[in-house]
Protein backbone atom coordinates (compact mmCIF):
# COMPACT_ATOMS: atom_id res chain seq x y z
CA UNK A 1 0.00 0.00 0.00
CA UNK A 2 1.28 3.58 -1.32
CA UNK A 3 0.53 5.88 1.91
CA UNK A 4 0.04 9.17 0.57
CA UNK A 5 1.13 12.97 2.53
CA UNK A 6 -0.69 13.84 4.94
CA UNK A 7 -1.58 16.95 7.08
CA UNK A 8 -1.50 16.34 10.58
CA UNK A 9 -1.19 19.02 13.38
CA UNK A 10 0.60 19.35 16.92
CA UNK A 11 0.17 21.34 19.66
CA UNK A 12 2.04 24.19 20.81
CA UNK A 13 1.12 27.62 22.65
CA UNK A 14 -2.63 26.48 22.88
CA UNK A 15 -2.27 26.36 18.91
CA UNK A 16 -2.81 23.86 16.61
CA UNK A 17 0.29 24.33 13.90
CA UNK A 18 0.56 22.27 10.39
CA UNK A 19 2.77 19.04 10.43
CA UNK A 20 3.27 17.38 7.17
CA UNK A 21 3.83 13.00 7.92
CA UNK A 22 3.83 9.83 5.37
CA UNK A 23 4.00 6.81 7.42
CA UNK A 24 2.98 8.18 10.67
CA UNK A 25 2.05 5.40 12.39
CA UNK A 26 5.76 3.62 11.37
CA UNK A 27 7.93 2.48 14.15
CA UNK A 28 11.25 3.96 12.56
CA UNK A 29 10.33 8.08 12.24
CA UNK A 30 11.99 11.10 12.17
CA UNK A 31 11.22 15.21 12.12
CA UNK A 32 12.43 17.11 9.24
CA UNK A 33 12.88 20.67 10.23
CA UNK A 34 12.90 23.06 7.54
CA UNK A 35 15.29 26.06 6.50
CA UNK A 36 14.52 28.96 7.20
CA UNK A 37 12.54 32.03 5.40
CA UNK A 38 13.53 31.67 1.33
CA UNK A 39 15.83 28.93 1.32
CA UNK A 40 12.59 26.74 2.79
CA UNK A 41 10.33 27.49 -0.40
CA UNK A 42 13.18 26.48 -2.68
CA UNK A 43 14.18 23.26 -0.46
CA UNK A 44 10.26 22.69 0.17
CA UNK A 45 9.95 19.67 -2.90
CA UNK A 46 13.36 18.35 -2.32
CA UNK A 47 12.41 17.87 1.27
CA UNK A 48 9.10 16.33 0.48
CA UNK A 49 10.40 14.19 -2.24
CA UNK A 50 12.94 12.66 0.59
CA UNK A 51 9.59 12.08 3.31
CA UNK A 52 8.70 9.96 -0.25
CA UNK A 53 12.33 7.76 -0.41
CA UNK A 54 11.98 7.69 3.52
CA UNK A 55 8.64 5.71 3.12
CA UNK A 56 9.92 3.46 0.54
CA UNK A 57 12.60 2.85 3.02
CA UNK A 58 10.33 1.87 5.90
CA UNK A 59 10.75 5.20 7.33
CA UNK A 60 8.05 7.46 8.89
CA UNK A 61 8.17 11.16 8.39
CA UNK A 62 7.07 14.71 10.00
CA UNK A 63 7.53 17.83 8.23
CA UNK A 64 6.52 20.25 10.92
CA UNK A 65 5.83 24.18 9.88
CA UNK A 66 7.80 26.33 12.05
CA UNK A 67 5.64 28.95 13.77
CA UNK A 68 5.20 31.78 11.65
CA UNK A 69 5.65 30.31 8.62
CA UNK A 70 3.81 28.88 5.92
CA UNK A 71 0.23 28.27 6.97
CA UNK A 72 1.04 28.72 10.69
CA UNK A 73 -2.26 31.02 12.61
CA UNK A 74 0.45 33.57 14.00
CA UNK A 75 2.48 35.74 12.27
CA UNK A 76 6.16 35.76 12.17
CA UNK A 77 6.82 39.03 13.37
CA UNK A 78 5.71 37.87 16.78
CA UNK A 79 7.68 34.91 16.95
CA UNK A 80 11.35 34.38 18.50
CA UNK A 81 13.87 31.82 18.35
CA UNK A 82 12.72 30.50 21.38
CA UNK A 83 9.48 29.52 19.84
CA UNK A 84 10.86 27.93 17.15
CA UNK A 85 13.05 25.54 19.40
CA UNK A 86 10.06 25.24 21.90
CA UNK A 87 8.20 23.94 18.76
CA UNK A 88 10.09 21.75 17.55
CA UNK A 89 10.34 20.14 20.91
CA UNK A 90 6.84 20.32 21.34
CA UNK A 91 6.19 18.41 18.17
CA UNK A 92 8.54 15.76 18.81
CA UNK A 93 7.37 14.38 22.14
CA UNK A 94 4.05 14.70 20.83
CA UNK A 95 5.01 12.14 17.92
CA UNK A 96 7.16 10.39 19.78
CA UNK A 97 10.10 11.12 17.61
CA UNK A 98 13.86 10.63 19.19
CA UNK A 99 15.81 10.89 15.39
CA UNK A 100 15.82 14.83 13.98
CA UNK A 101 16.77 15.72 10.68
CA UNK A 102 17.32 19.46 10.08
CA UNK A 103 18.23 21.12 7.17
CA UNK A 104 20.36 24.32 6.20
CA UNK A 105 19.28 26.88 9.14
CA UNK A 106 16.50 24.71 10.71
CA UNK A 107 19.65 23.56 12.89
CA UNK A 108 18.42 26.90 14.58
CA UNK A 109 16.21 25.50 15.78
CA UNK A 110 16.82 22.31 17.32
CA UNK A 111 19.79 23.49 19.72
CA UNK A 112 18.07 22.96 22.85
CA UNK A 113 17.26 19.15 22.12
CA UNK A 114 20.20 17.74 23.92
CA UNK A 115 18.90 13.98 24.57
CA UNK A 116 17.94 13.40 20.74
CA UNK A 117 19.77 12.48 17.74
CA UNK A 118 20.44 14.78 15.20
CA UNK A 119 21.54 14.43 11.67
CA UNK A 120 22.02 17.90 9.83
CA UNK A 121 22.52 18.92 6.33
CA UNK A 122 24.84 21.80 5.38
CA UNK A 123 24.46 23.59 9.02
CA UNK A 124 24.59 27.44 8.95
CA UNK A 125 24.61 30.51 11.05
CA UNK A 126 21.90 32.44 11.95
CA UNK A 127 23.88 35.32 10.74
CA UNK A 128 24.70 33.96 7.22
CA UNK A 129 20.94 34.09 6.48
CA UNK A 130 20.38 37.53 7.55
CA UNK A 131 23.38 38.55 5.46
CA UNK A 132 21.97 37.43 2.24
CA UNK A 133 18.50 38.62 3.17
CA UNK A 134 19.69 42.19 3.96
CA UNK A 135 22.03 42.28 0.69
CA UNK A 136 18.57 41.22 -0.98
CA UNK A 137 17.10 44.10 1.04
CA UNK A 138 20.10 47.12 -0.22
CA UNK A 139 20.11 45.53 -4.03
CA UNK A 140 15.88 46.20 -3.68
CA UNK A 141 16.23 49.70 -2.04
CA UNK A 142 18.79 50.44 -4.95
CA UNK A 143 16.54 49.77 -7.46
CA UNK A 144 13.87 51.87 -6.00
CA UNK A 145 16.18 55.12 -5.90
CA UNK A 146 17.33 54.50 -1.63
CA UNK A 147 20.76 53.92 -0.65
CA UNK A 148 20.77 51.73 2.34
CA UNK A 149 23.53 49.34 3.67
CA UNK A 150 24.41 45.69 5.83
CA UNK A 151 25.38 48.13 8.65
CA UNK A 152 22.17 50.68 8.11
CA UNK A 153 19.54 47.86 8.29
CA UNK A 154 20.80 45.78 10.85
CA UNK A 155 20.71 48.82 12.91
CA UNK A 156 17.06 49.23 11.88
CA UNK A 157 16.19 46.07 12.67
CA UNK A 158 17.78 46.18 16.35
CA UNK A 159 15.00 48.81 17.04
CA UNK A 160 11.71 47.47 15.14
CA UNK A 161 10.63 44.82 12.91
CA UNK A 162 12.00 45.04 9.78
CA UNK A 163 10.65 43.23 6.29
CA UNK A 164 13.40 41.30 4.36
CA UNK A 165 12.47 39.64 1.09
CA UNK A 166 9.61 39.93 2.41
CA UNK A 167 9.66 38.51 5.92
CA UNK A 168 8.83 40.46 8.37
CA UNK A 169 11.27 40.30 11.47
CA UNK A 170 10.95 41.40 14.44
CA UNK A 171 14.29 42.80 16.44
CA UNK A 172 14.30 39.88 19.32
CA UNK A 173 14.49 37.50 16.42
CA UNK A 174 16.83 39.68 14.12
CA UNK A 175 19.13 39.52 17.29
CA UNK A 176 18.90 36.22 18.32
CA UNK A 177 19.40 34.55 14.87
CA UNK A 178 22.55 37.03 14.46
CA UNK A 179 23.97 35.81 17.53
CA UNK A 180 23.04 31.80 16.97
CA UNK A 181 25.75 29.53 15.86
CA UNK A 182 25.59 26.20 14.85
CA UNK A 183 24.61 23.53 17.86
CA UNK A 184 27.61 21.32 18.75
CA UNK A 185 25.57 18.73 20.04
CA UNK A 186 26.45 15.32 21.64
CA UNK A 187 24.33 12.92 18.86
CA UNK A 188 24.84 14.44 15.64
CA UNK A 189 25.70 13.66 12.21
CA UNK A 190 26.64 15.97 9.67
CA UNK A 191 25.98 15.52 6.17
CA UNK A 192 27.20 18.05 3.16
CA UNK A 193 27.15 18.15 -0.77
CA UNK A 194 30.49 16.98 -2.42
CA UNK A 195 30.92 20.50 -3.24
CA UNK A 196 31.44 21.62 -0.31
CA UNK A 197 34.70 22.25 1.63
CA UNK A 198 33.88 22.15 5.38
CA UNK A 199 34.43 19.65 7.41
CA UNK A 200 31.69 16.60 7.49
CA UNK A 201 30.77 13.29 8.37
CA UNK A 202 29.22 12.26 5.58
CA UNK A 203 28.92 13.36 1.56
CA UNK A 204 25.57 13.62 -0.52
CA UNK A 205 26.06 14.33 -4.50
CA UNK A 206 23.71 16.94 -5.23
CA UNK A 207 23.31 20.78 -6.11
CA UNK A 208 22.54 23.79 -3.05
CA UNK A 209 18.95 24.16 -3.92
CA UNK A 210 18.83 26.70 -1.67
CA UNK A 211 21.29 29.14 -3.72
CA UNK A 212 19.28 28.54 -6.75
CA UNK A 213 16.97 31.82 -8.45
CA UNK A 214 13.46 29.42 -8.24
CA UNK A 215 12.38 26.38 -5.99
CA UNK A 216 13.85 23.10 -7.99
CA UNK A 217 14.29 19.10 -7.28
CA UNK A 218 16.82 16.99 -7.31
CA UNK A 219 15.50 13.53 -6.84
CA UNK A 220 18.36 11.79 -6.74
CA UNK A 221 19.75 13.91 -4.39
CA UNK A 222 16.41 13.29 -2.05
CA UNK A 223 16.76 9.62 -2.86
CA UNK A 224 20.59 10.10 -1.33
CA UNK A 225 19.66 12.02 1.38
CA UNK A 226 16.58 9.62 2.17
CA UNK A 227 19.20 6.82 1.88
CA UNK A 228 21.88 8.56 4.44
CA UNK A 229 18.76 9.55 6.94
CA UNK A 230 17.67 5.71 7.02
CA UNK A 231 21.20 4.23 7.69
CA UNK A 232 22.03 6.22 10.24
CA UNK A 233 18.55 5.39 11.94
CA UNK A 234 19.45 1.78 11.65
CA UNK A 235 17.24 -0.84 12.49
CA UNK B 1 35.05 13.31 10.70
CA UNK B 2 36.36 14.64 7.48
CA UNK B 3 38.44 18.05 7.74
CA UNK B 4 38.30 21.39 5.75
CA UNK B 5 39.58 21.38 2.61
CA UNK B 6 41.48 24.67 1.40
CA UNK B 7 39.72 25.83 -2.10
CA UNK B 8 41.22 28.14 -4.22
CA UNK B 9 39.26 31.42 -5.20
CA UNK B 10 38.89 30.36 -8.35
CA UNK B 11 37.74 27.08 -7.81
CA UNK B 12 35.28 28.39 -5.02
CA UNK B 13 33.67 31.23 -7.62
CA UNK B 14 33.31 28.37 -10.25
CA UNK B 15 31.67 26.26 -7.42
CA UNK B 16 29.21 28.69 -6.14
CA UNK B 17 28.17 29.62 -10.00
CA UNK B 18 27.47 25.90 -10.18
CA UNK B 19 25.13 26.09 -7.84
CA UNK B 20 23.34 29.18 -7.90
CA UNK B 21 22.81 28.69 -11.94
CA UNK B 22 22.09 24.74 -11.06
CA UNK B 23 24.81 23.65 -14.09
CA UNK B 24 26.93 20.12 -14.85
CA UNK B 25 30.65 20.42 -13.80
CA UNK B 26 31.16 19.82 -17.34
CA UNK B 27 29.43 23.69 -18.36
CA UNK B 28 30.90 25.41 -15.60
CA UNK B 29 34.35 23.95 -16.55
CA UNK B 30 33.66 25.48 -19.64
CA UNK B 31 33.46 29.33 -18.27
CA UNK B 32 36.69 31.56 -19.17
CA UNK B 33 37.53 35.13 -17.43
CA UNK B 34 35.45 36.37 -20.68
CA UNK B 35 32.48 34.87 -19.71
CA UNK B 36 29.61 37.40 -19.63
CA UNK B 37 27.59 37.08 -15.86
CA UNK B 38 24.99 39.85 -15.23
CA UNK B 39 22.94 40.63 -17.73
CA UNK B 40 23.57 37.57 -20.00
CA UNK B 41 22.63 34.67 -17.53
CA UNK B 42 18.89 36.05 -16.20
CA UNK B 43 19.36 33.71 -13.43
CA UNK B 44 21.32 35.87 -11.77
CA UNK B 45 19.25 38.03 -10.40
CA UNK B 46 19.38 40.62 -7.49
CA UNK B 47 18.73 38.11 -5.13
CA UNK B 48 20.98 35.39 -6.51
CA UNK B 49 24.02 37.88 -5.88
CA UNK B 50 23.04 38.33 -2.87
CA UNK B 51 23.17 34.55 -2.33
CA UNK B 52 26.46 34.43 -4.08
CA UNK B 53 28.34 37.29 -2.01
CA UNK B 54 27.50 35.23 1.17
CA UNK B 55 28.53 32.13 -0.39
CA UNK B 56 31.64 33.00 -1.27
CA UNK B 57 32.30 34.98 2.28
CA UNK B 58 31.30 31.74 3.54
CA UNK B 59 33.76 29.43 1.15
CA UNK B 60 36.62 31.74 1.73
CA UNK B 61 36.17 32.99 4.91
CA UNK B 62 36.43 36.37 4.19
CA UNK B 63 33.89 39.28 4.13
CA UNK B 64 32.89 41.59 1.57
CA UNK B 65 31.94 45.43 2.24
CA UNK B 66 28.94 47.17 0.67
CA UNK B 67 30.99 49.32 -0.99
CA UNK B 68 33.09 46.74 -2.25
CA UNK B 69 29.97 45.52 -4.74
CA UNK B 70 29.59 47.10 -8.15
CA UNK B 71 28.09 46.44 -11.14
CA UNK B 72 31.71 45.88 -12.93
CA UNK B 73 32.32 42.71 -10.54
CA UNK B 74 29.06 40.73 -11.92
CA UNK B 75 30.17 41.75 -15.39
CA UNK B 76 32.46 38.91 -16.32
CA UNK B 77 33.51 35.41 -14.91
CA UNK B 78 37.05 37.19 -14.67
CA UNK B 79 36.28 39.78 -12.40
CA UNK B 80 34.67 38.21 -9.89
CA UNK B 81 37.64 35.62 -9.61
CA UNK B 82 40.34 38.52 -9.71
CA UNK B 83 37.84 39.92 -6.81
CA UNK B 84 37.74 36.97 -4.78
CA UNK B 85 42.07 36.10 -5.56
CA UNK B 86 42.71 39.96 -4.22
CA UNK B 87 40.58 39.57 -1.11
CA UNK B 88 41.51 35.90 0.21
CA UNK B 89 45.09 38.23 0.38
CA UNK B 90 43.98 40.99 2.15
Amino acid sequence: MTLHPAFVSYEFANRKEFCLSIAAQSSRRVMLVPPLFDEMNRMRKMLVDVMRSLEALGVGSFLPDLPGTNESPIPLEQVVLSDWQKAIKACAEQYQIRHIASFRGGVLAVASMKAAEHWMFTPVRGATILRTMLRTKVAADREAGLTTSLAELTTRAEAGPLELAGNIIGSELFAQLNGAEIPDLEHQRIVRLQSDNKPTDGQITGSALWLRAEPDDDLEMSSAIAQDIANWIGQ
Amino acid sequence: MQNEVELTPEAAVRAVMRDILGLSEEQVAEFTAETELFGALPELDSMAVAGLLTELEDRLDIMIEDDEVDGELFETFGNLVAFAEMKVTE
